[in-house]
């Protein structure tokens, strides 16, 4: 019967074996599952979770770069600038012609925004881009003047992947200044910044705040609730509660670009916030389960339980409504953030841009890539004005 | 054979005399050809693993030219082959989380040099992140302190070993000692199924409706205690409490137990004075796993606390829940960069030292218990 017991507690031993082994196990997954798209966390359509790098090369021929032609455009970075640029180069890279109506041109079921302002050229749509700086069109479906390729990764992984040459175009959501750190004099030297559109970011507060009649809050009034001066809605005109503060992760593009254009610096300290989350999706919910709730995110997770307010910033209230004077959809709307493609200032391209990247570049500064690429992706189209100064930062068209 | 009748020869010339004679005899006795596959089956998975190292290209050449090596050795010299194989397995094992080990405190090692203090003049690495209490990632000075997710993990494991250790126990002497048969067939199978949830799904109960309402109850700012953590975290190592506990009590012996109530001795007091005392290894066995699983339980606690490092006031206020050092890798690794980065892997290491002590801890006890009992030992 010694034997017996002694038999079972092997058992013991063995099974306490696995299941410690096992504890530490769930501690090493912890770097595995959990948050899969994190990432920037702003981008908001399907094709951000699908494959890391999506190659939507249409010609092989010529990505080899060799004799057949110019060599293939690559960029990569940031999660919230890919929608924009991968759908970019995707409908690049198909060259549809100028009868298609749905991507390009127009025919009797209608035509692209913007048609009429391109002059409604009778040429293929990377053929016409690509013919402004020079290039020859093929004239072939899913044969551009040369191919396109958008990589996923991170808006640091970008910069330094344009900064070592590994790619003609970094997608950035952060000024590369920052995400090189790096001065503002030497980015200029280095590097030529396009901004492409911008991603809105409004500050939310939960139903019952709303509803108590909080539906504005100046921006001081948000940085001293972010820096716990003001811990009380009752102070800005709330009942008398305390305020349950919700920032996102520590170093995220998102917090950082909030420090910086919220509390005027990007490592300015954020004392008073109670919650921070890695994700838009997990601030909706916990904003939309918790009462005296604020919290900051992109602008296409707020909802009926999750209220956008009204941010006035030296007298001009940005209003959450499209229709209002200003709103916050606006460029001038400080938490709306610039994203950017960086290109770099090389020897042989003085300028900073060659042929090939202001041919795509120059896709995006239209009425059409605004309205294709950066509207219909829940993102805001830059303003008229914004398009020109970016346009002067392009070489001239052929 | 020989060297034993040499007279004058020492004890370690003697071994040493023996092992190179029976490698000899080895040698001669075993076919030469199973030699050569053993031998080039081995040289050929250390090429791959120098290949490995340094992350070759051509590391796929030597490993088939192993994988090709076991497959013909299988078929032509089993016994020696399989000899070589599992030698080989377990060399690899110990290899591989060696290798992992190394790994983590490499990785963990430039934020422990950022957070060195002079102590009488001499520089301690690693020191403040104990001293100090502040984590700031990104307003300076920036601090990577592991003492808020430390007295996290404090917390949890505390209170989750308050709801495990006493329900699991109780349960497994119940379902061992009092509870008809057919009760503990039906429900010890039940309990183990238990555990084989996935802790998503209680953190997922944990933060939809047992956060909220506690928030409500309590009237707290926003969701998220240590408190509701830890039962969570507690239920969740019930199961493996129970299951280990009852397996201990349940290989007391019986002639020990009818020892006792030869003697006239009631149920409860052979339980409590014969039963559970004879079973204390195995006990605080099934307990200590408990808590191993509630420090290293991550995704219920990532998911229902505040991700914000700091310490409560006053520091036993489980009411505010903040960060333990498993949570902190979880809802930090996608954004963390640089220094921030290697903090994290300082957790791991925290753990990773933790986990070892438990483990340790529950063997010795368990060795000196069937010292005690007087086991086989």
């Amino acid at each position: 019967m010694t034997q017996d017991s002694e038999r079972l507690a092997d058992r013991v031993s063995r099974r306490q074996f696995l299941v410690t082994s096992g504890a530490v196990g769930a501690v090493g997954l912890a770097g595995c599952s959990g948050q899969s798209n994190s990432g920037e966390g702003e981008a908001t359509e399907a094709d951000t979770e699908e494959a890391v790098e999506e190659t939507t090369e249409a010609t092989p021929q010529e990505s080899s770069g060799g004799d057949s032609g110019p060599s293939m455009l690559t960029a990569e970075g940031s999660s919230t600038v890919y929608p924009i640029a991968n759908k970019g180069s995707s409908y690049w890279n198909s060259n549809a012609p100028s009868s298609d109506g749905e991507y390009w041109g127009s025919n009797d079921e209608g035509q692209v925004p913007g048609w009429s302002d391109l002059g409604e050229p009778d040429m293929r749509l990377a053929d016409y881009f690509a013919s402004l700086y020079g290039f020859e069109p093929t004239g072939q479906q899913a044969t551009p003047p040369f191919a396109t390729s958008i990589a996923l990764s991170h808006s640091g992984t970008g910069c330094k992947s344009v900064r070592d040459g590994l790619v003609d175009i970094g997608n950035s959501s952060g000024p590369i200044t920052a995400e090189l750190g790096i001065s503002e004099s030497k980015a200029k030297e280095n590097y030529v910044d396009h901004v492409v559109g911008r991603d809105g970011q409004p500050v939310v507060v939960s139903k019952d705040i709303w509803d108590a009649g909080v539906q504005e809050l100046t921006g001081e009034e948000v940085k001293k609730i972010y820096q716990d001066e003001i811990t009380n809605w009752s102070e800005v005109g709330g009942p008398d509660q305390e305020i349950y503060v919700v920032g996102r992760a520590e170093g995220s593009g998102t917090d950082t670009a909030f420090r910086l254009n919220m509390l005027g610096d990007a490592e300015a300290s954020m004392e008073g916030v109670d919650t921070r989350k890695g994700q838009n999706q997990q601030v909706a919910t916990v904003v939309q389960q918790n009462e005296g709730a604020i919290a900051y995110m992109a602008l296409a997770f707020t909802g009926p339980q999750v209220k956008p307010i009204a941010i006035n910033f030296d007298g001009t209230t940005y209003e959450p409504d499209k229709d209002a004077e200003h709103t916050i959809f606006d460029s001038d709307y400080p938490l709306n953030r610039d994203l950017h493609q960086y290109t770099t200032i090389t020897e042989d391209t003085p300028s900073g841009t060659d042929k090939r990247e202001a041919a795509f570049i120059n896709m995006f500064l239209t009425t059409f890539g605004q309205k294709v690429f950066v509207e219909d992706n829940n993102y805001i189209p830059l303003p008229t004005k914004d398009i020109e100064a970016q346009k002067e930062k392009l070489p001239s068209q052929a | 054979m020989a060297s034993v009748t040499e007279p004058d020869s020492t004890e370690s010339r003697h071994a040493i005399q023996r092992r190179l004679d029976r490698a000899r005899d080895f040698v001669e006795d075993t076919e030469p050809e199973a030699l050569a596959v053993v031998v080039v089956g081995s040289v050929s998975l250390l090429a791959a693993f120098l290949g490995f190292l340094l992350s070759s290209s051509l590391t796929i050449l030597p490993f088939s030219v192993f994988l090709a090596t076991s497959g013909y050795g299988w078929v032509r010299h089993q016994e020696l082959t399989a000899r070589a194989l599992t030698l080989t397995m377990t060399a690899s094992t110990i290899l591989i989380l060696g290798l992992i080990t190394v790994f983590i405190f490499v990785e963990a090692w430039p934020t422990v040099t950022y957070e060195s203090t002079t102590v009488f003049g001499v520089s301690v690495p690693g020191l403040r992140l104990f001293l100090e209490t502040k984590w700031d990632a990104a307003s300076p000075p920036i601090r990577y302190s592991m003492v808020p997710m430390i007295h996290g993990t404090v917390m949890v494991t505390l209170i989750a070993t308050a709801v495990a250790g006493p329900l699991g126990v109780a349960a497994a002497l119940f379902l061992s000692e009092i509870a008809p048969v057919p009760v503990r067939e039906l429900v010890k199978p039940g309990v183990e199924i238990l555990a084989g949830i996935p802790s998503i799904v209680y953190g997922f109960i944990g933060f939809t409706i047992l956060s909220p309402w506690a928030s409500d109850q309590f009237d707290l700012v926003g969701q998220g205690t240590y408190l509701f953590v830890g039962i969570v975290v507690g239920l969740m190592a019930l199961p493996t409490v129970v299951s280990v506990a009852e397996d201990a009590l349940n290989s007391v012996p019986e002639s020990m137990k009818s020892g006792s109530l030869a003697l006239g001795t009631t149920d409860w007091q052979t339980m409590t004075s014969i039963t559970l005392p004879a079973a204390f290894s195995g006990v605080s066995a099934a307990v200590l796993l408990g808590v191993g699983r509630a420090i290293g339980e991550t995704m219920a606690a990532t998911v229902m606390l505040r991700n914000n490092p700091r310490i409560p006031e006053p520091l036993y206020n489980v009411f505010y829940g903040y960060e333990t050092l498993t949570s902190l890798i979880a809802a930090n690794y996608g954004e963390a960069t640089g220094l921030q980065m290697n903090a994290l892997f300082v957790a791991g290491v925290i753990l990773f030292v933790t986990v070892l002590f438990i483990s340790i801890g529950s063997q010795m006890i368990e060795a000196r218990m069937k010292r005690k009992l007087g086991g086989s030992e």
